[in-house]
């Protein structure tokens, strides 16, 4: 196992009589790329600017390497990035000098800013307007250079709130390349989307916040297993001898079965589709319609929040 | 310490970018100086002076035709200039020459001169109530007449602005009456002198036959006698006296000397040809006004830091809130330095504003109300939230504490009681300063320097509220 790169212990906030967090609790691996999800409002914003040193909790504790996170300690912020979900960057001033700037404010000098700020415009793909102001960019280019600010100090946890949000499905793509390629280096990621897609692509493991707390935190595989997956199909003839005969066989359930039309229910939806098939052939019936629903990051989070994401 | 720097210097850098700032700052003082230099009138910025002024140029030569004569002693345009100079409520003003009289009447800039002539001291003392001359005494001259004296008659030529008729009227008649003054007790003096004299004798003699029975000696002595008892029967003139004091017998006026301030021309060595001192007066106060409309400028950058959402990354950063705080302070600081000094030198160089004797303060005072401005600027800047309420919150309290300090007017012309209200803003001391550095002669230091640590106290009372109410969350 992984170091734990960040421990989030029962944390608590409130805002006036508004409970935001509500004994939160989770953990993340050192170079894991790990997802939050959450409706509006489930607490996401607070949780990241506690995380961020950007507020303190009522109650509750964050270690970020093993060590509990102090707000105002500098070599504590040295070791965050955030990549906001609004964009943080001065439009007045080109990329090289709003890099530069945020590479000074956290401590590089010399060679050591002036290759990180090279390196930030090459993963931004920013070379060729390194010198133009960024209040000229388009959308996708000034969330690259959002992304390249939170970055150019080598965080250890960086934290991306809606990095994509905006964006063209090509700045997108490059966003996640760029996502993959810092946790391979070692960086640990903390993925706030809407976007369950992307979620559901980058992570390894995901949180599921709801109405402050914490409802579900598992690997994306852990959590689809939550929910089965569902067969509903039509056949010719007697679909309730066909359904005696699935209630059966092993590794699904018949939910359902309403003249021709029989509703399943199982965890591998494959291996249900494998074994309906089967029986219609050795009962010489056929199917006249089929419908396949596997279990989804969409589902599941339904499912814990009653409540789509988007709410 | 380096990232406070790090934030000043980014903050620099943004402010350098900002042409609407800079248009604030520097352009519209500068305008602001130069329409309402132009647009002032001839006494703005000068020390209010109730006192008529009465321009006069002095071409007289002082000769007098026919005997020496020990009265007046002085040429008679000195004898009408002391006489006008004894009015409380008159100075004079001495031009050199006639050329610029003529063009300071055709510029509007007096409304109307005296010139004595060349021959004037030759006409007042030709003066006479006698018909016919009497020789060696030159032709007698009669200078009266219905409306009273004719100084055109007496050499005394009246260069008048037909655009300020009324108060040309008031100096001619000013005129009129001083040389009513001069002249009437000098034409009794001298008719009086003639009182039993030879030939008075004589022409009685003639009207009276009976005196030409007396003997020569009585009829000698019967002169100085009648004389005498016309004297004592008036006992309260001087008729010989010859002069308005004399013949009064009145208190002689203190200070015998004519009281004349010499014509400056007022010139302005800078590109703007108009007489400096009201821009001795404009360029500090619109300084001082403008240098406090960095609350704008200062407010604008810390709205859009947050707009930006980049006040989250300043926040997120290994700073503390002093660096931050500080970060904004300096550039702002810097800024308000580099603008005060640019308004200065710009006024030395465009408008030919002199900056006094003691020139090496006005850095100091520049300084001192930029720290000033710059709290405010900074109190107003954590307060706001958004752009609009910087533009009205900043907009209003700068108009309002220009407004109360006397930078939208000279201070002089404040009435005692708003002076000293008008100390309750940063502008006044700064307005105090300025006007000592500039306008006095011999400036006082102590009053420079009890208007620097004023304007210091007021910039510390500000940045210590600005640290308790800012809010960077």
């Amino acid at each position: 196992m992984k170091p734990l790169a960040l421990e989030v212990r029962q944390l608590r906030k409130s805002w006036g009589r508004s409970l935001a967090l509500d004994s939160a609790t989770f953990s993340v691996e050192s170079g894991e790329v790990f997802g939050l999800l959450g409706p509006n409002g489930a607490g996401k914003t607070t949780l990241l600017s506690i995380l961020s040193c950007l507020t303190s909790a009522d109650a509750g504790e964050v270690l970020i390497e093993g060590e509990p996170l102090r707000r105002d300690d500098p070599a504590h912020k040295r070791l965050i990035g955030i990549g906001t979900q609004d964009l943080a960057i001065y439009s007045d001033l080109t990329p090289v000098e709003n890099l530069r700037f945020f590479g000074r404010l956290y401590g590089l000098r010399g060679d050591d800013l002036d290759s990180r700020v090279e390196a930030m415009l090459e993963l931004t793909e920013l070379k060729d307007r390194a010198r133009q102001r960024a209040g000229t960019f388009s959308g996708g280019q000034k969330r690259r250079l959002n992304l390249g600010v939170a970055m150019v100090h080598r965080p250890k946890i960086l934290f991306l709130d809606e990095p994509t949000s905006g964006v063209d499905p090509q700045s997108r793509n490059h966003i996640f390349e760029r996502v993959r390629r810092l946790a391979e280096e070692g960086t640990t990621i903390v993925y706030t989307s809407h976007y369950m897609e992307e979620v559901q692509t980058l992570c390894e493991r995901i949180a599921i916040l709801d109405r402050g707390r914490v409802v579900a935190c598992d690997t994306l595989a852990g959590l689809l297993s939550l929910l089965d997956g569902a067969v509903t199909f039509s056949v010719d003839g007697d679909a309730m001898g066909l359904a005696d005969a699935l209630r059966s066989m092993p590794g699904l359930r018949v939910d359902a079965v309403d003249g021709s039309r029989v509703a399943l229910a199982g965890a591998d939806v494959s291996r249900m589709l494998m074994q309906v098939l089967d029986l219609l052939r050795s009962r010489r019936q056929n199917l006249t319609d089929l419908k396949l629903t596997e279990p989804n990051l969409e589902r599941v989070f339904l499912h814990l929040t009653e409540r789509t994401l988007r709410d | 310490m380096n990232s406070i720097l790090t934030l000043a210097a980014k903050d620099l850098r943004l402010l350098v970018r900002d042409t609407r700032s800079a248009i604030i700052l520097l352009l519209m003082p500068l305008s602001f100086v130069v329409v309402l230099g132009l647009a002032a009138g001839e006494s703005f910025g000068q020390k209010t002076d109730d006192r008529l002024r009465l321009s006069v140029v002095v071409e007289d030569d002082g000769r007098i035709d026919g005997p020496p004569s020990a009265f007046p002693g002085v040429p008679w345009s000195e004898v009408f200039l002391r006489d006008l100079s004894g009015s409380a409520d008159i100075r004079i003003e001495a031009i050199p020459d006639r050329a610029t009289a003529e063009r300071l009447i055709r510029d509007s800039k007096r409304s109307a001169v005296l010139i004595f002539e060349k021959d004037f001291s030759r006409r007042v003392h030709s003066c006479s109530f006698l018909s016919v001359a009497e020789p060696p005494d030159p032709e007698p001259l009669n200078p009266l007449y219905r409306d009273g004296i004719d100084i055109d008659r007496l050499g005394i030529t009246l260069l008048r602005d037909p655009t300020q008729q009324v108060a040309a009227s008031i100096i001619e008649q000013v005129a009129q009456v001083t040389m009513l003054r001069v002249v009437i007790p000098w034409m009794i003096g001298r008719a009086f002198e003639r009182v039993g004299d030879e030939k008075f004798m004589d022409q009685m003699s003639k009207d009276f036959p009976l005196m030409g029975l007396l003997p020569g000696r009585v009829k000698k002595d019967l002169g100085p006698l009648v004389q005498q008892t016309i004297g004592k029967l008036f006992s309260r003139y001087n008729f010989t006296a010859k002069s308005w004091a004399g013949l009064t017998r009145a208190e002689t006026r203190t200070g015998d000397s004519v009281a004349v301030s010499t014509f400056e021309s007022e010139p302005s060595g800078g590109l703007i040809p108009r007489g400096a001192k009201r821009w001795q007066v404009l360029v500090p106060s619109l300084t001082v006004m403008f240098m406090f409309f960095l609350v704008l400028t200062c407010g604008w950058l810390f709205v859009a830091e947050r707009r930006q959402g980049t006040l989250v990354r300043l926040r997120a950063a290994p700073l503390s809130r002093t660096a931050i705080l500080l970060g904004k302070l300096i550039p702002c600081l810097l800024v308000s330095m580099f603008q005060g000094m640019f308004l200065m030198v710009a006024g030395y160089l465009i408008f030919g504003m002199s900056w006094g004797t003691e020139a090496w303060a006005i850095p100091l005072v520049v300084a001192s109300v930029s720290f000033a401005a710059m709290g405010l600027a900074l109190l107003i800047a954590g307060l706001a939230r958004t752009e609009t309420q910087v533009a009205i919150y900043g907009t209003l309290l700068v108009l309002l504490l220009a407004g109360v300090s006397g930078s939208l007017m000279p201070r002089d012309l404040m009435p005692e009681s708003m002076k000293r209200v008008s100390y309750i803003t940063p502008h006044a001391w700064g307005l105090d300063a300025f006007n000592q550095l500039l306008t006095n002669p011999a400036p006082n230091l102590a009053i420079v320097g009890t208007a620097c640590a004023a304007l210091l106290g007021f910039g510390m009372v500000f940045l210590v509220l600005a640290w308790l109410l800012t809010r960077l969350e």
